[in-house]
Protein backbone atom coordinates (compact mmCIF):
# COMPACT_ATOMS: atom_id res chain seq x y z
CA UNK A 1 0.00 0.00 0.00
CA UNK A 2 1.46 3.07 -1.17
CA UNK A 3 1.40 6.62 1.34
CA UNK A 4 -1.82 8.50 0.57
CA UNK A 5 -3.53 5.67 -1.43
CA UNK A 6 -7.11 4.87 0.15
CA UNK A 7 -7.52 2.00 2.07
CA UNK A 8 -10.66 1.35 -1.07
CA UNK A 9 -10.07 2.57 -4.00
CA UNK A 10 -14.82 2.72 -5.17
CA UNK A 11 -13.68 4.08 -8.41
CA UNK A 12 -11.44 0.75 -9.07
CA UNK A 13 -14.57 -1.71 -7.74
CA UNK A 14 -16.90 0.27 -9.73
CA UNK A 15 -14.94 -0.34 -13.44
CA UNK A 16 -14.57 -3.97 -11.97
CA UNK A 17 -17.69 -5.68 -12.20
CA UNK A 18 -16.76 -8.00 -15.12
CA UNK A 19 -13.87 -9.33 -13.35
CA UNK A 20 -15.60 -9.63 -9.99
CA UNK A 21 -18.49 -11.33 -12.07
CA UNK A 22 -15.99 -14.01 -13.70
CA UNK A 23 -13.90 -14.78 -10.54
CA UNK A 24 -17.30 -15.08 -8.81
CA UNK A 25 -18.57 -17.62 -11.39
CA UNK A 26 -14.95 -19.53 -11.04
CA UNK A 27 -15.20 -19.93 -7.88
CA UNK A 28 -18.48 -21.20 -7.45
CA UNK A 29 -17.86 -23.90 -10.08
CA UNK A 30 -14.61 -24.76 -7.83
CA UNK A 31 -16.92 -24.76 -5.02
CA UNK A 32 -19.36 -27.00 -6.93
CA UNK A 33 -17.10 -29.54 -8.23
CA UNK A 34 -15.77 -30.27 -4.59
CA UNK A 35 -18.95 -30.39 -2.83
CA UNK A 36 -20.50 -32.84 -5.34
CA UNK A 37 -17.52 -34.91 -5.73
CA UNK A 38 -16.54 -34.88 -2.01
CA UNK A 39 -20.65 -35.88 -1.58
CA UNK A 40 -20.89 -38.54 -3.70
CA UNK A 41 -17.90 -40.01 -2.29
CA UNK A 42 -18.65 -39.71 1.17
CA UNK A 43 -22.08 -41.04 0.57
CA UNK A 44 -20.81 -44.12 -0.88
CA UNK A 45 -18.11 -44.79 2.15
CA UNK A 46 -21.05 -44.21 5.02
CA UNK A 47 -23.10 -46.25 3.35
CA UNK A 48 -19.81 -48.62 3.72
CA UNK A 49 -19.26 -48.03 7.24
CA UNK A 50 -22.90 -48.28 8.31
CA UNK A 51 -23.09 -51.56 6.70
CA UNK A 52 -19.54 -53.20 7.97
CA UNK A 53 -19.08 -51.48 11.55
CA UNK A 54 -15.56 -52.02 11.10
CA UNK A 55 -14.87 -49.92 8.67
CA UNK A 56 -15.87 -46.96 10.75
CA UNK A 57 -12.25 -46.67 12.46
CA UNK A 58 -10.17 -46.39 9.29
CA UNK A 59 -12.87 -44.11 7.23
CA UNK A 60 -12.89 -41.77 10.49
CA UNK A 61 -9.11 -41.71 10.99
CA UNK A 62 -7.99 -41.40 6.97
CA UNK A 63 -10.57 -38.52 6.61
CA UNK A 64 -9.77 -36.85 9.74
CA UNK A 65 -5.64 -36.87 9.02
CA UNK A 66 -6.44 -35.04 5.43
CA UNK A 67 -8.84 -32.88 7.40
CA UNK A 68 -5.70 -31.76 9.50
CA UNK A 69 -3.42 -31.38 6.63
CA UNK A 70 -3.06 -27.37 6.24
CA UNK A 71 -4.03 -26.70 2.64
CA UNK A 72 -1.32 -24.71 1.55
CA UNK A 73 1.13 -27.47 2.04
CA UNK A 74 -1.20 -30.18 0.78
CA UNK A 75 -1.66 -28.67 -2.31
CA UNK A 76 2.32 -27.79 -2.36
CA UNK A 77 2.57 -32.01 -1.99
CA UNK A 78 -0.23 -32.65 -4.94
CA UNK A 79 1.75 -29.90 -7.73
CA UNK A 80 4.42 -32.18 -8.23
CA UNK A 81 2.09 -34.98 -9.67
CA UNK A 82 -0.90 -33.20 -11.12
CA UNK A 83 0.81 -29.96 -11.43
CA UNK A 84 -0.88 -26.57 -11.26
CA UNK A 85 -4.61 -27.92 -12.30
CA UNK A 86 -7.79 -28.16 -11.40
CA UNK A 87 -7.54 -31.73 -10.48
CA UNK A 88 -4.71 -30.94 -8.33
CA UNK A 89 -7.25 -28.16 -5.94
CA UNK A 90 -10.37 -30.50 -6.32
CA UNK A 91 -8.60 -32.82 -4.57
CA UNK A 92 -7.68 -31.29 -1.61
CA UNK A 93 -11.14 -29.10 -2.10
CA UNK A 94 -12.66 -32.47 -2.28
CA UNK A 95 -10.68 -34.36 0.83
CA UNK A 96 -11.57 -32.00 3.50
CA UNK A 97 -15.05 -32.18 2.52
CA UNK A 98 -15.64 -35.66 3.27
CA UNK A 99 -14.67 -35.61 7.16
CA UNK A 100 -18.23 -33.36 8.06
CA UNK A 101 -20.18 -35.27 5.16
CA UNK A 102 -19.50 -38.59 6.47
CA UNK A 103 -19.98 -37.37 9.87
CA UNK A 104 -23.06 -36.25 9.47
CA UNK A 105 -24.57 -39.00 6.91
CA UNK A 106 -23.78 -41.88 9.36
CA UNK A 107 -25.11 -39.91 12.04
CA UNK A 108 -28.20 -38.94 10.74
CA UNK A 109 -29.27 -42.17 9.64
CA UNK A 110 -28.31 -44.14 12.70
CA UNK A 111 -30.01 -41.04 14.83
CA UNK A 112 -33.31 -42.70 12.71
CA UNK A 113 -35.18 -43.60 16.21
CA UNK A 114 -35.68 -47.30 16.52
CA UNK A 115 -39.05 -47.66 16.63
CA UNK A 116 -39.31 -46.18 13.67
CA UNK A 117 -36.73 -48.86 11.78
CA UNK A 118 -38.53 -51.45 13.72
CA UNK A 119 -42.12 -50.35 12.53
CA UNK A 120 -40.50 -50.02 8.94
CA UNK A 121 -38.97 -53.52 8.98
CA UNK A 122 -41.78 -55.05 10.90
CA UNK A 123 -44.28 -53.82 8.00
CA UNK A 124 -41.79 -55.48 4.99
CA UNK A 125 -39.68 -53.04 3.93
CA UNK A 126 -36.86 -54.07 1.59
CA UNK A 127 -33.22 -52.82 3.32
CA UNK A 128 -33.04 -50.45 -0.10
CA UNK A 129 -36.46 -49.38 0.66
CA UNK A 130 -35.76 -48.98 4.53
CA UNK A 131 -32.74 -46.74 3.05
CA UNK A 132 -34.32 -44.59 0.48
CA UNK A 133 -37.75 -43.97 1.54
CA UNK A 134 -37.04 -43.95 5.80
CA UNK A 135 -33.63 -43.15 6.57
CA UNK A 136 -32.60 -40.61 4.14
CA UNK A 137 -35.23 -38.34 4.24
CA UNK A 138 -35.21 -38.63 8.03
CA UNK A 139 -31.55 -37.95 8.49
CA UNK A 140 -32.06 -34.97 5.70
CA UNK A 141 -31.65 -32.49 8.40
CA UNK A 142 -28.41 -33.22 9.76
CA UNK A 143 -27.07 -34.47 6.05
CA UNK A 144 -27.61 -30.90 4.94
CA UNK A 145 -26.35 -29.52 8.10
CA UNK A 146 -23.18 -31.32 7.27
CA UNK A 147 -23.24 -29.78 3.20
CA UNK A 148 -23.52 -26.21 4.56
CA UNK A 149 -20.21 -26.59 6.82
CA UNK A 150 -18.56 -28.50 4.00
CA UNK A 151 -19.74 -25.77 1.35
CA UNK A 152 -19.06 -22.85 3.47
CA UNK A 153 -15.38 -24.41 4.26
CA UNK A 154 -14.88 -25.26 0.87
CA UNK A 155 -15.89 -21.49 -0.77
CA UNK A 156 -13.13 -20.33 2.05
CA UNK A 157 -10.63 -23.37 0.72
CA UNK A 158 -11.09 -22.22 -2.92
CA UNK A 159 -9.93 -18.72 -2.28
CA UNK A 160 -5.97 -20.66 -1.60
CA UNK A 161 -6.31 -22.37 -4.76
CA UNK A 162 -5.75 -19.20 -6.62
CA UNK A 163 -1.96 -20.43 -5.31
CA UNK A 164 -1.61 -23.03 -8.03
CA UNK A 165 -3.62 -20.44 -10.68
CA UNK A 166 -7.14 -21.61 -10.32
CA UNK A 167 -8.89 -18.01 -9.98
CA UNK A 168 -11.76 -17.52 -7.66
CA UNK A 169 -12.01 -14.47 -5.45
CA UNK A 170 -8.31 -15.53 -4.41
CA UNK A 171 -6.85 -14.53 -7.47
CA UNK A 172 -8.12 -11.16 -6.57
CA UNK A 173 -6.27 -11.09 -3.07
CA UNK A 174 -3.44 -12.80 -4.29
CA UNK A 175 -2.97 -10.16 -7.13
CA UNK A 176 -3.96 -7.62 -4.23
CA UNK A 177 -0.99 -8.70 -2.34
CA UNK A 178 1.83 -8.83 -5.31
CA UNK A 179 0.94 -5.73 -6.32
CA UNK A 180 0.08 -3.79 -2.56
CA UNK A 181 -3.02 -3.41 -3.66
CA UNK A 182 -5.26 -3.19 -0.57
CA UNK A 183 -8.67 -2.76 -2.51
CA UNK A 184 -8.03 -5.39 -4.93
CA UNK A 185 -7.09 -7.76 -1.39
CA UNK A 186 -10.41 -6.41 0.45
CA UNK A 187 -12.53 -6.80 -2.80
CA UNK A 188 -11.75 -10.12 -3.31
CA UNK A 189 -12.16 -11.20 0.70
CA UNK A 190 -15.62 -9.99 1.27
CA UNK A 191 -16.72 -11.40 -2.08
CA UNK A 192 -15.53 -15.02 -0.72
CA UNK A 193 -17.36 -14.38 2.97
CA UNK A 194 -20.64 -12.91 1.12
CA UNK A 195 -20.92 -15.73 -1.18
CA UNK A 196 -20.13 -18.17 1.69
CA UNK A 197 -22.96 -16.34 3.46
CA UNK A 198 -24.99 -16.52 0.47
CA UNK A 199 -24.62 -19.90 0.30
CA UNK A 200 -25.26 -20.85 3.65
CA UNK A 201 -28.63 -19.08 3.80
CA UNK A 202 -29.64 -20.96 0.47
CA UNK A 203 -28.74 -24.50 1.61
CA UNK A 204 -31.27 -23.62 4.72
CA UNK A 205 -33.87 -22.48 2.65
CA UNK A 206 -33.25 -25.49 0.62
CA UNK A 207 -33.58 -27.66 4.07
CA UNK A 208 -36.98 -26.04 5.40
CA UNK A 209 -38.41 -26.86 1.68
CA UNK A 210 -37.25 -30.69 1.75
CA UNK A 211 -37.81 -30.94 5.82
CA UNK A 212 -41.65 -29.42 6.13
CA UNK A 213 -42.67 -32.00 9.04
CA UNK A 214 -39.42 -30.36 10.88
CA UNK A 215 -41.22 -27.98 13.37
CA UNK A 216 -44.59 -29.23 12.40
CA UNK A 217 -46.97 -29.35 15.70
CA UNK B 1 -68.35 -61.14 12.58
CA UNK B 2 -69.19 -59.62 8.43
CA UNK B 3 -65.91 -60.99 7.41
CA UNK B 4 -63.99 -64.13 8.14
CA UNK B 5 -60.74 -63.31 7.23
CA UNK B 6 -58.16 -63.82 9.92
CA UNK B 7 -56.17 -66.72 10.20
CA UNK B 8 -55.21 -69.23 12.79
CA UNK B 9 -51.55 -69.15 14.44
CA UNK B 10 -49.78 -72.13 15.50
CA UNK B 11 -46.74 -72.51 17.69
CA UNK B 12 -45.66 -75.43 17.73
CA UNK B 13 -42.93 -76.11 20.17
CA UNK B 14 -40.91 -73.04 19.99
CA UNK B 15 -37.82 -72.07 21.36
CA UNK B 16 -35.63 -69.01 21.64
CA UNK B 17 -31.84 -69.79 23.13
CA UNK B 18 -29.53 -66.48 22.81
CA UNK B 19 -26.27 -66.66 23.91
CA UNK B 20 -26.56 -66.57 27.72
CA UNK B 21 -30.33 -67.36 28.10
CA UNK B 22 -33.06 -68.79 26.97
CA UNK B 23 -35.77 -66.21 26.34
CA UNK B 24 -38.37 -68.38 25.23
CA UNK B 25 -38.25 -72.47 25.75
CA UNK B 26 -40.86 -74.62 23.89
CA UNK B 27 -44.06 -72.53 23.56
CA UNK B 28 -47.02 -74.03 21.81
CA UNK B 29 -50.53 -73.09 21.46
CA UNK B 30 -53.13 -72.07 18.88
CA UNK B 31 -55.05 -69.47 18.12
CA UNK B 32 -58.19 -69.80 16.17
CA UNK B 33 -58.99 -67.85 13.01
CA UNK B 34 -60.58 -64.56 14.02
CA UNK B 35 -59.83 -64.46 18.00
CA UNK B 36 -57.54 -62.41 19.98
CA UNK B 37 -54.94 -63.86 21.91
CA UNK B 38 -53.33 -61.84 24.95
CA UNK B 39 -49.65 -62.49 26.10
CA UNK B 40 -49.48 -61.75 29.23
CA UNK B 41 -46.13 -62.14 32.18
CA UNK B 42 -43.90 -60.22 33.88
CA UNK B 43 -41.06 -58.43 32.28
CA UNK B 44 -38.54 -60.24 30.42
CA UNK B 45 -40.93 -63.49 30.37
CA UNK B 46 -40.68 -63.46 26.31
CA UNK B 47 -43.94 -62.18 25.24
CA UNK B 48 -41.88 -59.91 22.36
CA UNK B 49 -39.93 -62.28 21.27
CA UNK B 50 -42.44 -64.70 20.87
CA UNK B 51 -44.61 -61.72 18.73
CA UNK B 52 -41.59 -61.01 16.85
CA UNK B 53 -40.97 -64.91 15.68
CA UNK B 54 -44.14 -64.44 13.79
CA UNK B 55 -43.22 -62.19 11.71
CA UNK B 56 -39.63 -63.30 11.50
CA UNK B 57 -38.01 -60.13 13.33
CA UNK B 58 -36.54 -63.19 15.83
CA UNK B 59 -35.88 -66.07 14.01
CA UNK B 60 -36.60 -69.39 16.66
CA UNK B 61 -33.79 -71.28 17.00
CA UNK B 62 -36.12 -74.37 17.37
CA UNK B 63 -39.81 -75.34 16.66
CA UNK B 64 -42.28 -74.01 14.18
CA UNK B 65 -44.84 -71.25 13.89
CA UNK B 66 -47.64 -72.03 11.56
CA UNK B 67 -50.40 -69.54 9.86
CA UNK B 68 -52.96 -71.14 8.42
CA UNK B 69 -50.97 -74.17 8.54
CA UNK B 70 -47.87 -72.58 6.61
CA UNK B 71 -44.30 -72.47 8.18
CA UNK B 72 -43.24 -68.64 8.47
CA UNK B 73 -40.30 -69.71 7.31
CA UNK B 74 -41.13 -71.29 4.12
CA UNK B 75 -42.22 -67.39 2.64
CA UNK B 76 -39.90 -64.80 2.43
CA UNK B 77 -39.65 -62.18 5.27
CA UNK B 78 -40.65 -58.59 3.63
CA UNK B 79 -43.98 -60.88 2.16
CA UNK B 80 -45.02 -62.33 5.17
CA UNK B 81 -44.08 -59.19 6.86
CA UNK B 82 -46.90 -57.20 4.72
CA UNK B 83 -49.67 -59.71 5.06
CA UNK B 84 -48.80 -59.24 9.20
CA UNK B 85 -50.06 -56.21 10.87
CA UNK B 86 -47.63 -55.06 13.25
CA UNK B 87 -48.27 -52.51 16.15
CA UNK B 88 -45.48 -51.17 18.56
CA UNK B 89 -45.94 -49.58 22.12
CA UNK B 90 -43.80 -46.19 20.72
CA UNK B 91 -45.97 -46.79 17.41
CA UNK B 92 -43.01 -45.96 15.37
CA UNK B 93 -45.06 -43.74 12.96
CA UNK B 94 -42.97 -42.19 9.84
CA UNK B 95 -42.22 -38.53 11.80
CA UNK B 96 -41.79 -37.24 7.78
CA UNK B 97 -44.90 -38.86 6.33
CA UNK B 98 -48.11 -37.37 7.09
CA UNK B 99 -51.10 -38.79 8.15
CA UNK B 100 -52.43 -40.62 5.35
CA UNK B 101 -48.61 -41.60 3.90
CA UNK B 102 -48.29 -43.51 6.90
CA UNK B 103 -51.61 -45.38 6.88
CA UNK B 104 -51.16 -46.02 3.00
CA UNK B 105 -47.65 -47.86 4.41
CA UNK B 106 -48.10 -51.34 3.49
CA UNK B 107 -50.84 -51.02 0.90
CA UNK B 108 -48.31 -48.91 -1.08
CA UNK B 109 -45.48 -51.45 -0.76
CA UNK B 110 -47.99 -54.14 -2.28
CA UNK B 111 -48.52 -51.02 -5.48
CA UNK B 112 -52.13 -50.72 -4.84
CA UNK B 113 -53.49 -47.99 -7.23
CA UNK B 114 -53.42 -44.81 -5.96
CA UNK B 115 -57.64 -44.53 -5.72
CA UNK B 116 -57.73 -48.19 -4.09
CA UNK B 117 -55.29 -46.19 -1.44
CA UNK B 118 -57.15 -43.01 -0.85
CA UNK B 119 -60.29 -45.00 -0.60
CA UNK B 120 -58.82 -47.27 1.92
CA UNK B 121 -57.28 -44.47 4.03
CA UNK B 122 -60.39 -42.26 4.39
CA UNK B 123 -62.39 -45.55 5.65
CA UNK B 124 -59.57 -46.97 8.37
CA UNK B 125 -59.30 -43.61 9.56
CA UNK B 126 -62.84 -43.18 9.73
CA UNK B 127 -62.93 -46.82 11.49
CA UNK B 128 -60.12 -45.35 14.17
CA UNK B 129 -62.88 -42.21 15.00
CA UNK B 130 -60.09 -39.63 13.10
CA UNK B 131 -61.95 -37.46 10.47
CA UNK B 132 -59.79 -37.84 7.68
CA UNK B 133 -60.41 -34.50 6.52
CA UNK B 134 -58.68 -33.19 9.53
CA UNK B 135 -56.04 -35.71 10.44
CA UNK B 136 -55.03 -36.74 6.97
CA UNK B 137 -52.39 -34.17 5.93
CA UNK B 138 -51.34 -33.59 9.16
CA UNK B 139 -47.61 -34.97 10.37
CA UNK B 140 -47.36 -37.34 13.39
CA UNK B 141 -45.65 -34.48 15.57
CA UNK B 142 -49.10 -32.98 15.17
CA UNK B 143 -50.95 -35.60 16.56
CA UNK B 144 -51.83 -36.41 20.62
CA UNK B 145 -50.46 -39.52 22.09
CA UNK B 146 -53.67 -41.23 21.84
CA UNK B 147 -54.43 -40.29 18.04
CA UNK B 148 -51.14 -41.44 17.33
CA UNK B 149 -52.33 -44.83 18.46
CA UNK B 150 -55.32 -45.08 16.22
CA UNK B 151 -52.98 -44.05 13.59
CA UNK B 152 -50.98 -46.86 14.30
CA UNK B 153 -53.38 -48.84 14.29
CA UNK B 154 -55.12 -48.18 10.98
CA UNK B 155 -51.87 -48.50 9.56
CA UNK B 156 -51.31 -52.13 10.82
CA UNK B 157 -55.02 -52.94 9.33
CA UNK B 158 -54.54 -51.34 5.87
CA UNK B 159 -53.76 -54.29 4.09
CA UNK B 160 -56.70 -55.95 5.34
CA UNK B 161 -53.95 -58.56 6.90
CA UNK B 162 -55.50 -61.47 7.63
CA UNK B 163 -53.36 -61.58 11.83
CA UNK B 164 -52.14 -58.67 13.83
CA UNK B 165 -49.40 -58.49 16.27
CA UNK B 166 -49.78 -55.76 18.99
CA UNK B 167 -47.45 -55.29 21.26
CA UNK B 168 -48.64 -53.04 24.41
CA UNK B 169 -50.06 -50.93 21.81
CA UNK B 170 -52.06 -48.82 24.48
CA UNK B 171 -49.17 -48.82 26.60
CA UNK B 172 -48.17 -45.30 26.54
CA UNK B 173 -51.75 -42.97 26.92
CA UNK B 174 -53.93 -42.43 30.28
CA UNK B 175 -56.18 -45.05 31.40
CA UNK B 176 -58.81 -43.20 30.05
CA UNK B 177 -57.82 -42.59 26.75
CA UNK B 178 -56.78 -46.58 26.97
CA UNK B 179 -60.35 -47.64 27.68
CA UNK B 180 -61.77 -46.11 24.48
CA UNK B 181 -59.13 -47.31 22.48
CA UNK B 182 -59.54 -50.91 24.11
CA UNK B 183 -63.41 -51.03 23.64
CA UNK B 184 -62.89 -49.30 19.96
CA UNK B 185 -60.44 -51.97 18.96
CA UNK B 186 -62.76 -55.17 20.03
CA UNK B 187 -65.25 -53.33 17.94
CA UNK B 188 -62.75 -53.17 14.69
CA UNK B 189 -61.45 -56.45 15.48
CA UNK B 190 -64.90 -58.17 15.58
CA UNK B 191 -66.32 -56.40 12.34
CA UNK B 192 -62.69 -57.53 10.50
CA UNK B 193 -62.21 -60.52 12.09
CA UNK B 194 -58.61 -60.33 12.22
CA UNK B 195 -56.58 -63.02 14.03
CA UNK B 196 -54.89 -60.81 16.88
CA UNK B 197 -51.62 -61.53 19.39
CA UNK B 198 -51.42 -59.06 21.90
CA UNK B 199 -48.89 -58.19 24.28
CA UNK B 200 -49.66 -56.52 27.72
CA UNK B 201 -48.40 -56.51 31.17
CA UNK B 202 -52.04 -55.38 32.38
CA UNK B 203 -53.80 -58.53 33.54
CA UNK B 204 -57.06 -56.47 33.19
CA UNK B 205 -56.27 -55.92 29.72
CA UNK B 206 -55.79 -58.96 28.99
CA UNK B 207 -58.81 -60.32 30.33
CA UNK B 208 -60.77 -57.20 28.83
CA UNK B 209 -59.71 -58.34 25.15
CA UNK B 210 -58.71 -62.02 24.80
CA UNK B 211 -60.69 -64.83 23.88
CA UNK B 212 -57.74 -66.68 24.96
CA UNK B 213 -55.33 -65.10 27.27
CA UNK B 214 -51.84 -66.96 27.70
CA UNK B 215 -49.82 -66.15 31.17
CA UNK B 216 -45.60 -66.99 30.08
CA UNK B 217 -43.04 -66.96 32.64
CA UNK B 218 -39.10 -67.03 32.88
CA UNK B 219 -40.23 -67.92 28.62
CA UNK B 220 -42.61 -70.55 29.14
CA UNK B 221 -46.56 -70.95 28.88
CA UNK B 222 -47.58 -71.66 32.11
CA UNK B 223 -51.55 -71.21 31.20
CA UNK B 224 -53.59 -70.82 28.43
CA UNK B 225 -57.29 -70.46 28.78
CA UNK B 226 -60.23 -68.11 27.89
CA UNK B 227 -60.18 -65.43 30.80
CA UNK B 228 -63.13 -66.42 32.53
CA UNK B 229 -61.24 -70.15 33.32
CA UNK B 230 -58.12 -68.08 33.96
CA UNK B 231 -60.11 -66.00 36.86
CA UNK B 232 -61.61 -69.55 38.00
CA UNK B 233 -59.03 -71.75 38.06
CA UNK B 234 -55.86 -70.18 37.88
CA UNK B 235 -53.36 -73.34 37.26
CA UNK B 236 -51.10 -72.42 39.69
CA UNK B 237 -49.88 -69.86 42.72
CA UNK B 238 -47.84 -67.82 40.27
CA UNK B 239 -51.49 -67.35 38.27
CA UNK B 240 -53.35 -66.42 40.97
CA UNK B 241 -50.89 -64.14 42.15
CA UNK B 242 -50.47 -62.60 38.56
CA UNK B 243 -54.09 -62.11 38.26
CA UNK B 244 -54.94 -60.60 41.93
CA UNK B 245 -56.62 -61.50 44.89
CA UNK B 246 -59.60 -59.41 43.74
CA UNK B 247 -59.77 -62.14 40.63
CA UNK B 248 -63.86 -62.41 42.00
CA UNK B 249 -64.09 -59.11 41.37
CA UNK B 250 -62.49 -59.14 38.28
CA UNK B 251 -64.91 -62.13 36.76
CA UNK B 252 -67.87 -59.65 36.99
CA UNK B 253 -66.84 -57.90 34.25
CA UNK B 254 -67.15 -61.15 32.22
CA UNK B 255 -70.14 -61.78 33.19
CA UNK B 256 -73.66 -60.22 32.46
CA UNK B 257 -76.67 -59.67 34.17
CA UNK B 258 -78.46 -60.96 31.89
CA UNK B 259 -76.46 -64.40 32.29
CA UNK B 260 -77.42 -64.82 36.15
CA UNK B 261 -80.42 -66.20 37.84
CA UNK B 262 -82.74 -63.68 38.70
CA UNK B 263 -85.41 -63.03 41.78
CA UNK B 264 -88.72 -62.93 40.01
CA UNK B 265 -90.80 -62.98 43.67
CA UNK B 266 -90.52 -59.29 43.02
CA UNK B 267 -93.00 -56.95 42.82
CA UNK B 268 -91.38 -53.88 41.10
CA UNK B 269 -94.13 -51.73 41.90
CA UNK B 270 -92.93 -52.37 46.27
CA UNK B 271 -89.45 -52.11 46.06
CA UNK B 272 -87.77 -49.12 47.58
CA UNK B 273 -88.06 -46.61 44.58
CA UNK B 274 -84.04 -45.58 45.31
CA UNK B 275 -83.77 -49.61 43.63
CA UNK B 276 -81.67 -48.65 40.08
CA UNK B 277 -83.01 -50.31 36.75
CA UNK B 278 -79.98 -52.69 34.88
CA UNK B 279 -80.10 -54.33 31.70
CA UNK B 280 -79.68 -57.69 30.97
CA UNK B 281 -76.29 -56.45 28.87
CA UNK B 282 -74.51 -55.37 31.66
CA UNK B 283 -71.71 -56.26 33.24
CA UNK B 284 -72.06 -57.56 36.89
CA UNK B 285 -69.39 -55.40 37.60
CA UNK B 286 -71.01 -52.37 36.32
CA UNK B 287 -74.84 -53.53 37.63
CA UNK B 288 -72.45 -53.87 41.17
CA UNK B 289 -70.83 -50.36 40.72
CA UNK B 290 -74.84 -49.35 40.00
CA UNK B 291 -76.30 -51.18 43.34
CA UNK B 292 -73.29 -49.74 45.64
CA UNK B 293 -73.72 -46.15 44.13
CA UNK B 294 -77.45 -45.97 44.96
CA UNK B 295 -77.36 -47.53 48.45
CA UNK B 296 -80.35 -50.43 47.31
CA UNK B 297 -79.91 -53.97 47.94
CA UNK B 298 -81.26 -54.61 44.75
CA UNK B 299 -81.72 -53.81 40.86
CA UNK B 300 -84.98 -53.93 38.82
CA UNK B 301 -83.82 -55.80 35.32
CA UNK B 302 -86.24 -54.91 32.46
CA UNK B 303 -85.47 -56.17 28.75
CA UNK B 304 -86.91 -53.70 26.35
CA UNK B 305 -89.60 -52.36 29.26
CA UNK B 306 -90.55 -55.72 30.59
CA UNK B 307 -89.75 -56.63 34.16
CA UNK B 308 -87.44 -59.70 34.01
CA UNK B 309 -86.51 -59.96 37.61
CA UNK B 310 -84.36 -58.51 40.72
CA UNK B 311 -80.72 -59.20 40.76
CA UNK B 312 -79.34 -59.06 44.42
CA UNK B 313 -76.14 -58.19 46.39
CA UNK B 314 -76.43 -61.69 47.90
CA UNK B 315 -76.86 -63.14 44.33
CA UNK B 316 -73.71 -60.79 43.15
CA UNK B 317 -71.81 -62.04 45.93
CA UNK B 318 -72.37 -65.76 44.99
CA UNK B 319 -71.27 -65.53 41.99
CA UNK B 320 -68.05 -64.04 43.03
CA UNK B 321 -67.39 -66.68 45.22
CA UNK B 322 -68.54 -70.02 42.84
CA UNK B 323 -65.78 -71.78 41.15
CA UNK B 324 -63.05 -69.50 42.69
N1 LIG C 1 -31.46 -59.76 21.25
C1 LIG C 1 -31.38 -60.32 22.46
N2 LIG C 1 -30.22 -60.81 22.93
C2 LIG C 1 -30.15 -61.40 24.13
N3 LIG C 1 -31.19 -61.54 24.97
C3 LIG C 1 -32.37 -61.07 24.56
C4 LIG C 1 -32.55 -60.42 23.30
N4 LIG C 1 -33.85 -60.07 23.18
C5 LIG C 1 -34.44 -60.44 24.31
N5 LIG C 1 -33.58 -61.04 25.15
C6 LIG C 1 -33.88 -61.58 26.49
O1 LIG C 1 -34.95 -62.47 26.37
C7 LIG C 1 -35.85 -62.34 27.46
C8 LIG C 1 -37.26 -62.10 26.95
O2 LIG C 1 -37.33 -60.80 26.37
P1 LIG C 1 -38.67 -60.21 25.83
O3 LIG C 1 -38.35 -58.89 25.21
O4 LIG C 1 -39.34 -61.20 24.96
O5 LIG C 1 -39.50 -60.01 27.16
P2 LIG C 1 -40.95 -59.37 27.37
O6 LIG C 1 -41.79 -60.42 27.98
O7 LIG C 1 -41.43 -58.75 26.11
O8 LIG C 1 -40.63 -58.25 28.46
P3 LIG C 1 -41.28 -56.81 28.65
O9 LIG C 1 -42.60 -57.03 29.30
O10 LIG C 1 -40.32 -56.13 29.57
O11 LIG C 1 -41.37 -56.15 27.31
C9 LIG C 1 -35.33 -61.20 28.31
O12 LIG C 1 -34.68 -61.73 29.43
C10 LIG C 1 -34.36 -60.49 27.42
O13 LIG C 1 -33.29 -59.96 28.15
MG1 LIG D 1 -41.81 -56.70 25.51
Amino acid sequence: MTAGEPLIRWDWIASHGGVFVERGLQHIELTLIGVTVGFIIAFALSLLVLRYRRLEGPVTSITGTLYTIPSLALFALLVPYTGFTVLTAEIGLVSYTLLILIRNIVSGIRGVSPDVHEAAIGMGYTARQLLWRIELPLALAVIVAGIRIATVTTIGLVTVTALIGQGGFGALILSGMLTFFSTEIIAGAVLSVSLAIVADAMLVLLQQRLTPWVGAG
Amino acid sequence: MATQRGASVEFREVSKRYSDQVAVDRLSFTVPAGKICVLVGPSGSGKTTSLKMVNRLVEPSEGQILIDGTNVLAEEPTTLRRRIGYVIQQVGLFPHQTIAENVATVPRLLRWSGERIDARVTELLTLVGLDPRRYAKRYPAQLSGGERQRVGVARALAAEPPVMLMDEPFGAVDPIVRDRLQQEFLQIQRSQGTTVLFVTHDIDEAIRLGDRVAVMRGGRLVQFSPPAELLAHPANEFVAQFVGSDRGLKRLALLTVGGTELETDVDPARVEPKAPRLEPSMSLRDALARLLTSESELGLVYEDGRFRGALTLRQIGHMIRSDA
